[in-house]
């Protein structure tokens, strides 16, 4: 009977710790420092990992005599980020969240529609949040503030431009091609004997695609959900869409792409253009010297236009967290820090990316694919759509992508994503 | 509110069957002491007990609670990053996933499609090939250790691996080593994986290679344990290779077959890994267990995904049982 007593007895011990909450004051360790908890998305011991290392180190220096002391983990993600945003779902679910998380920007109506970022609107004056190139908004509200930013473009090798007779110099931000522009050199190229585009078609498995395509769908025009980001019918499979998603599907049937490009093919001189990211800099610069000796090599030109301009935006971000901490002046401070310009430039600095404060000192030459970047960013940068359901519309959109290539008839088949994109959101 | 009524209730409703066991098996020990005429000693159902004790500890936490769990939570709108606004909801899981199942444009109703067509496919072929290759190594010949290690090596390798390996192998691009043999015969490069004719059956090839090995183990163990006698019985009464094993060997291989063919019943019916490393989440690759994780994990909508899951584990159940009875029955 005694075995059954602690048999029982041990199962109320391991059910009660099942369900532990956090307490509501700022923790504090045995010296009496407040400590403010920070999770990041990186490999502590990546370029970028150490950068933060660096801004975590000044902060509890320069917070010494307030007291306050930050504490930095880092939970590396892996390709897509959907590992960690499962570990911060088992933290929010174990009541455990630090006070200051990252995370991907669109996620941002999703975590604060279950609330879980902390509104920060009233936390920062007009002037500093006119700084930012970019802010995470949900309803009107700020909920999250960009560590960098992000934008995309088609880098091109300029010997197979030139051995081609095709001269881009007239493309600028302010001036950029057309759709039709862009086929043509497609075309040129094509002509010439080398593919002519990587558009990362194959990227569907993961964000990839989802990043670099979608300004195509609102430079035709179009669009992909309501302003509450509920409704999708109508938008995603709106006319103006169609036509973008049907471009998507004439540089497939033209063969001006495919889903069979490998991942070295632009470096090594097989692909004429290639679309990425800022990240794709670096790569350039030091790791195919045969193919790119130095930055006269090798171009970015910036987005097609059809009907508007538009490009790619959006990286990782800060926000606070409502974990139960009601006070929350000490994330706030290390928010703060995180985000100014002098952090932002440290970050920018370890990643090549674009910094995300206007005040951010940046000495990018005039027509350097630094400037295309940051210059298309504020000019045309739009962000991925505000939606609670944007899993699903990424998923939805990805398989259009997908489709592109047995597909006969876009037109069903952005109808039928569109359809099955509103009945996802409709169980949210 | 609701999780923690949940755990409490799931936990009492778990001691509560406990308990009971452990009363009618009590009572089942006191009456047997009767009708054999000895001592009934408590000394000998606690020695039992405490045996029990960490074997039900485990299934308390790891199998009998997450089971209760997802009953539950099916019953409700649970949404993954909303653990404290959890309500109600009946049926209305049920419902839904009812009408996505009956709807062709949703892509439940290509899951059950995917994962039917891929049971139906890979249950006989890879029961097949792991018959098969038992046969091959069972035979008396040189070197039939050197073929038990290749055929077994799939196994013991990481599905993410060999998915990864596959995916390399029949990759579209110039680096795919499958298209490369097909250029060296002028045929077209062929997107096996993504092709919607095609992506199932690639899928089901893979999988069958993968596994066959582990049944073919089995069944080797099997056919060693037939008697040689009635090997030799068959021969003298004049039966040829084709009848001794009709007649000797798959009598004998009868048991393990039902169990082989639950088994990988079961595992097929739980196919995930492969299409989702080697294709991704789309109409030709989407299978049962693969929306279920989409939904629970990227849409995180838990009360929806744990409706399915309840869905499949009583088909999957029934399907087994009736296997059960049909091809156990015979002895």
């Amino acid at each position: 009977m005694k075995k059954s007593i602690l048999f029982m007895m041990l199962s109320s011990l391991l059910l009660a710790s099942c369900v532990d909450g956090g307490g509501d004051e700022q923790p504090t360790d045995e010296s009496g420092n407040k400590i403010v908890k920070i999770m990041f998305h990186v490999d502590k011991n990546s370029s970028e990992g150490k950068a933060y290392q660096k801004l975590i180190s000044d902060f509890n220096t320069e917070y010494e005599d307030q007291k306050i002391k930050a504490a930095a983990t880092f939970k590396a993600r892996t390709a897509g980020g959907a590992d960690y945003e499962q570990q911060l779902i088992a933290l929010q679910i174990d009541n455990d969240l630090p006070d200051i998380i990252t995370f991907d920007a669109p996620n941002c109506a999703s975590y604060a529609d279950a609330d879980l970022l902390y509104d920060v609107t009233n936390d920062f004056t007009q002037e500093e949040k006119d700084d930012f190139l970019s802010l995470n908004t949900y309803q009107g509200k700020i909920y999250g503030l960009p560590i960098q930013e992000s934008s995309a473009g088609f880098f091109y090798n300029k010997r197979i431009f030139a051995d081609a007779g095709i001269n881009v110099s007239s493309y600028t931000v302010e001036n950029p091609w057309t759709f039709d522009q862009f086929k043509d050199v497609c075309s040129k190229l094509k002509a010439r004997g080398v593919t002519p585009v990587d558009m990362r078609l194959d990227a569907t498995n993961d964000e990839t695609a989802t990043y670099l395509l979608y300004p195509f769908i609102y430079a035709a025009g179009g669009s992909f959900v309501s302003s509450d980001g509920l409704t999708a019918t109508g938008y995603f499979n709106s006319d103006k869409s169609k036509v973008g998603f049907q471009f998507f599907k004439d540089l497939v049937d033209a063969s001006y792409t495919s889903y069979a490009i490998g991942a070295t093919d632009f470096f090594t001189g097989k692909v004429g253009m290639y679309l990425s990211s800022g990240w794709t800099i670096p790569d350039l610069d030091n790791k195919f010297p045969e193919q790119f000796p130095n930055r006269d090599s090798w171009g970015l030109l910036p987005y097609p236009k059809l009907e508007t301009r538009a490009s790619a935006t959006g990286s990782w971000s800060y926000a606070i967290t409502n974990n139960g901490v009601k006070d929350k002046s000490c994330a706030l401070e290390l928010l703060k820090w995180m985000s100014s310009a002098s952090s932002s430039t440290t970050i920018t600095n370890a990643t090549g990316m674009i910094p995300c404060r206007k005040s951010c000192v940046t000495n990018y030459a005039p027509g350097s694919p630094e400037s295309v970047l940051l210059n298309q960013l504020a000019q045309t940068g739009k962000e991925r759509p505000v939606t609670v359901g944007y899993p699903q519309f990424t998923t939805s959109f990805s398989d259009v992508i997908y489709k592109l290539r047995t597909t006969n008839d876009i037109s069903a088949t952005v109808d039928a994503a569109a359809n099955e994109l509103q009945s996802e959101l409709d169980k949210r | 509110m609701f999780s923690k009524n949940i755990l409490l209730v799931s936990a009492l409703i778990i001691l509560a069957v406990f308990v009971a066991i452990f009363v009618i098996v009590v009572i089942l020990d006191i009456k047997k002491a009767k009708r054999l005429q000895q001592k009934y000693t408590w000394k000998r159902t606690l020695t039992a007990l405490l045996f029990l004790l960490p074997a039900c500890i485990l299934a308390y936490f790891f199998v009998l609670l997450p089971i209760i769990y997802s009953l539950a939570y099916s019953f409700t709108n649970y949404k993954l990053l909303k653990p404290n606004q959890i309500e109600f909801i009946g049926f209305d899981n049920f419902i839904l996933a009812f009408k996505e199942m009956f709807n062709k444009d949703q892509k439940l109703s290509r899951a059950v499609l995917n994962t039917l067509y891929f049971v139906v496919l890979v249950v006989p072929l890879q029961i097949g090939l792991a018959l098969l290759l038992a046969l091959f190594c069972n035979a008396k010949m040189k070197g039939n250790t050197i073929f038990k290690v290749c055929f077994f090596t799939p196994v013991v390798i990481s599905l993410s691996v060999t998915s990864y390996l596959w995916k390399q192998i029949l990759s579209p691009s110039e680096s795919g080593m499958f298209n490369s043999i097909l250029g060296l015969f002028n045929i077209p490069a062929k997107d096996l994986l993504n092709d919607p004719k095609t992506t199932m059956p690639t899928i089901v090839f893979i999988s069958a290679w993968q596994g066959c090995g582990y049944q073919m183990l089995i069944f080797l163990s099997a056919l060693t344990g037939i008697r040689k006698d009635l090997y030799e019985a068959a021969r003298l009464d004049g039966c040829n290779a084709w009848h001794r094993f009709w007649k000797v060997t798959v009598p004998g291989l009868r048991p393990t077959v039902l169990y082989v063919l639950v088994t990988v019943f079961i595992g097929a019916c739980r196919i995930m890994v492969q299409p989702m490393l080697m294709v991704g989440y789309h109409d030709n690759s989407v299978t049962l267990s693969y929306f279920m994780y989409e939904q629970g994990f990227s849409n995180q909508l838990v009360g929806y995904s744990s409706a399915i899951a309840l869905l499949m584990t009583i088909i999957v159940g029934t399907i087994t049982l009736l296997q059960r009875k049909l091809l156990g029955g015979k002895k």
